[in-house]
């Protein structure tokens, strides 16, 4: 098992979750598509600290999974909301800040 | 003359004897007109407002005659402050110049003022109280406007006045601004003369591109002298009602007549004229513009005589005859006689202001402006008839009276000009003056009684004092001709030669023949067959129709071209520039599309094109 190899997944991790992101209408998909391109991210960290014998990589791993726990906690209460004044999810409807 | 300009620190005695009474009659006039205009319930009173109006008008006369009082030391006392300092040059000098013309113009002005005002009292008692408080307030403010006129050191403060005049004319002629008529002939009055003021602001302008300042006293090259005299003497004909711009001031006759008599007659019309001889060291630099001054005077003055000849409203009488006056002025000073024009200046205000005044106590008797529904009042209103005579023959020149010493040393200048035709222009016009004022008396005051003429009685005596104080003006103003050109640093003595024993013989002629024809026939002597042509042409308004076709064919066009340029051009570009940002915001609105999506997309396609440019570099 090489970096590369680990790091391949973490590129194909992040553009699957970019690639949700774009594509979902709904918001819960798009904040899970978000998670999964923090996680990417968190692989590579790891992958880094792993193969170059250094701590800090896995300490900033940790930062950032709490960190997503805080924003997905924010993240969805924003959903509730959007869902009680909308009665749906769907992100493509919800452009009424433009005016 | 040698100019003394001084500091308010570093002023003399004299000059503060002069400069604070002159002051005082300049602004407290505008301090009473602006209390009258800010406090509403002491000008709805309207007598309050009267009264202060009245009492700030003697005062400025007493200011005036005490700086007429002081002996004159042939100088100029300049009181002055710098306007637009900042500008570079100084381009704004306003204040207060006193000096021998200016100072008797001053008390010609108060007086008259003073004597309009007090008559006002009697003959407007009727009107409403907010009319009467509105009446007065602009009575004020013309005080103001006239004097700043009067002592401008600069053709700059002098158009400042100027234009402040044209106004309150224009207000008090829509005095009874209810009636159409006189709304229209307010209107009138004050387009032809801002048409005429063209003339003014581009001979000011030029007059400072060429000698950067606004002297009245600038010497010039010939050929801007030129331009720059013609374009102030348009503005004098406009404001001086000479042919063919005199149609305004007939019209003007819609205002009451005390207006009449102040503006119209004694004092703002004859702003033009002392233009002409505040101005004169600049005038006398273009002979062409004095040549068209002699002749454009002198035809205006036969011109309007003869139409005056067959009005039937005593005011038109007087207005075509202050036409017909302000021409003999005009025609003086082309002869390059400053002071006969100034001195018949000072003589008209008395006995014209007379006249209206007096005629304006006959129209309170009858109750109307009518020749035909006057008549027999002689006996019933003997101080109104007595004084009316006086002014009439002062104007018609009877020797003795102030109008035969001023119009006798215009016609001697003319004589002395070897201007022949203008000469018998004049000569003509005094014979008609003598006949028309003849044939209003008769109409007015002799035979019988018509209509409301029969039960007239004599006006109050706050109508009648101010008619015996111009009255004595009028009689004995002219016997004073040395002195007054003492002030003026002139030669000036009486002698009776020639061409005075033509003009006296013409005017006598024409008076006896007046009252010959009109004294048992009445208006009924109209109907003989001079008199009939002349009035068939009068009545075509001829005149009126071609000026209002030149003004059509004229200024029109020039109007409609500078509206044009206006809309398209100057507008157009505005709005380009207002077009343009317009559209780039609604273009660039579209980005914002309010889809989330789309924001983060950008975010990617950013962040792509950051990698792709470290890639490349």
């Amino acid at each position: 098992m090489t970096l590369v190899n680990v790091l391949y997944v973490g590129v194909l991790l992040f553009c699957l979750g970019l690639y949700g992101t774009l594509t979902r209408r709904n918001v819960i998909g798009i904040l899970l598509s978000v998670e999964i391109m923090a996680n990417s991210v968190n692989v590579i960290l790891v992958a880094f600290s792993r193969f170059t014998q250094n701590l800090l990589g896995q300490v900033f791993a940790v930062f950032v999974m709490s960190l997503t726990v805080a924003e997905v906690v924010v993240g969805l209460a924003l959903v509730i909301l959007l869902y009680r004044t909308m009665r749906h999810t769907d992100i493509d409807e919800a452009s009424r800040l433009r005016h | 003359m040698k100019q003394v300009v001084c500091d308010t620190r570093v002023s003399t005695m004299q000059d503060q004897t002069l400069l604070l009474p002159a002051t005082v009659a300049l602004f407290l006039p505008l301090l009473t007109a602006l209390l009258l205009a800010v406090l509403v319930p002491v000008r709805r009173h309207g007598w309050a407002a009267a009264g202060a109006s009245v009492v700030t008008a003697v005062i400025a006369l007493a200011a005036a005659a005490h700086v007429l009082a002081q002996p004159s030391d042939g100088q100029s006392h300049v009181w002055s402050v710098t306007w637009l300092a900042q500008a570079g040059a100084e381009i704004g000098v306003l204040g207060v110049r006193v000096d021998g013309i200016s100072s008797s113009m001053l008390v010609i002005v108060t007086l008259v003022a003073a004597c309009v005002q007090i008559f006002s009292l009697g003959y407007m008692k009727d009107e409403p109280r907010p009319a009467l408080g509105r009446y007065f307030a602009y009575h004020s403010f013309f005080i103001f406007s006239m004097n700043l006129l009067v002592l401008a050191p600069n053709l700059l403060q002098f158009f400042l006045g100027w234009e402040l005049v044209g106004l309150t004319s224009y207000l008090l002629i829509g005095f009874y601004y209810q009636k159409p008529s006189a709304g229209y002939a307010a209107v009138k009055a004050f387009w032809i003369t801002k048409l005429a003021d063209m003339g003014f602001l581009f001979g000011l302008l030029s007059l400072f591109v060429v000698s950067g300042g606004f002297d009245f006293d600038a010497s010039l090259a010939p050929g801007p002298a030129t331009a720059v005299t013609l374009g102030l003497f348009l503005a004098v004909m406009g404001k001086s009602a000479q042919f063919p711009l005199h149609v305004w001031l007939p019209n003007a006759m819609e205002g009451p007549t005390p207006v009449s008599a102040l503006l119209h007659a004694a004092t703002m019309v004859a702003a033009g004229v002392y233009l002409l001889v505040r101005a004169f060291p600049l005038f006398g630099q273009a002979p062409v513009t004095l040549d068209v001054m002699l002749w454009v005077g002198s035809f205006t003055a036969i011109f309007a005589a003869l139409i005056a000849v067959v009005q039937t409203d005593i005011k038109r009488v007087l207005a075509y005859s202050t036409c017909s006056q302000l021409g003999y002025m005009v025609a003086a000073v082309g002869a390059g006689s400053a002071f006969s024009a100034y001195f018949h200046l000072t003589t008209h205000a008395f006995f014209k202001a007379l006249l209206f005044l007096a005629a304006g106590s006959v129209i309170h008797a009858v109750h109307s402006n009518e020749l035909t529904s006057m008549g027999g009042l002689g006996k019933k209103m003997p101080i109104t008839s007595a004084t009316f005579g006086i002014g009439a023959l002062a104007l018609a020149g009877f020797p003795g009276f102030s109008g035969f010493f001023s119009k006798d040393s215009i016609l001697e200048s003319l004589a002395e000009h070897r201007a022949w035709v203008p000469l018998i222009f004049l000569l003509a016009a005094a014979f008609l003056t003598a006949f028309y004022m003849g044939r209003t008396y008769v109409l007015a005051f002799m035979g019988k009684a018509a209509g409301h003429a029969g039960h007239a009685h004599e006006s109050q005596s706050n109508m009648t004092a101010p008619l015996i104080v111009l009255a004595v003006g009028a009689l004995g103003i002219g016997w004073f001709g040395h002195a007054f050109a003492g002030r003026l640093s002139q030669e000036y003595s009486f002698e009776f030669g020639g061409i005075g024993a033509i003009a006296t013989v013409l005017g006598l002629t024409g008076l006896s023949l007046a009252v010959v024809l009109y004294r048992k026939r009445g208006l009924a002597a109209d109907r003989s067959p001079p008199l009939l042509a002349l009035s068939g042409f009068v009545n075509s308004a001829a005149v009126d129709r071609a000026v209002a076709m030149g003004f059509r064919g004229l200024a029109l066009p020039l109007s409609k071209t500078v509206s044009w340029f206006d809309r398209y051009v100057v507008d157009g570009l505005i709005n380009l520039i207002g077009w343009l940002g317009l559209n780039a915001s609604k273009r660039l609105q579209r980005l914002q599309t309010g889809n989330s999506l789309d924001y983060i997309m950008a975010v990617v396609i950013g962040t792509l094109l950051v990698i792709a440019w470290g890639v490349v570099s």
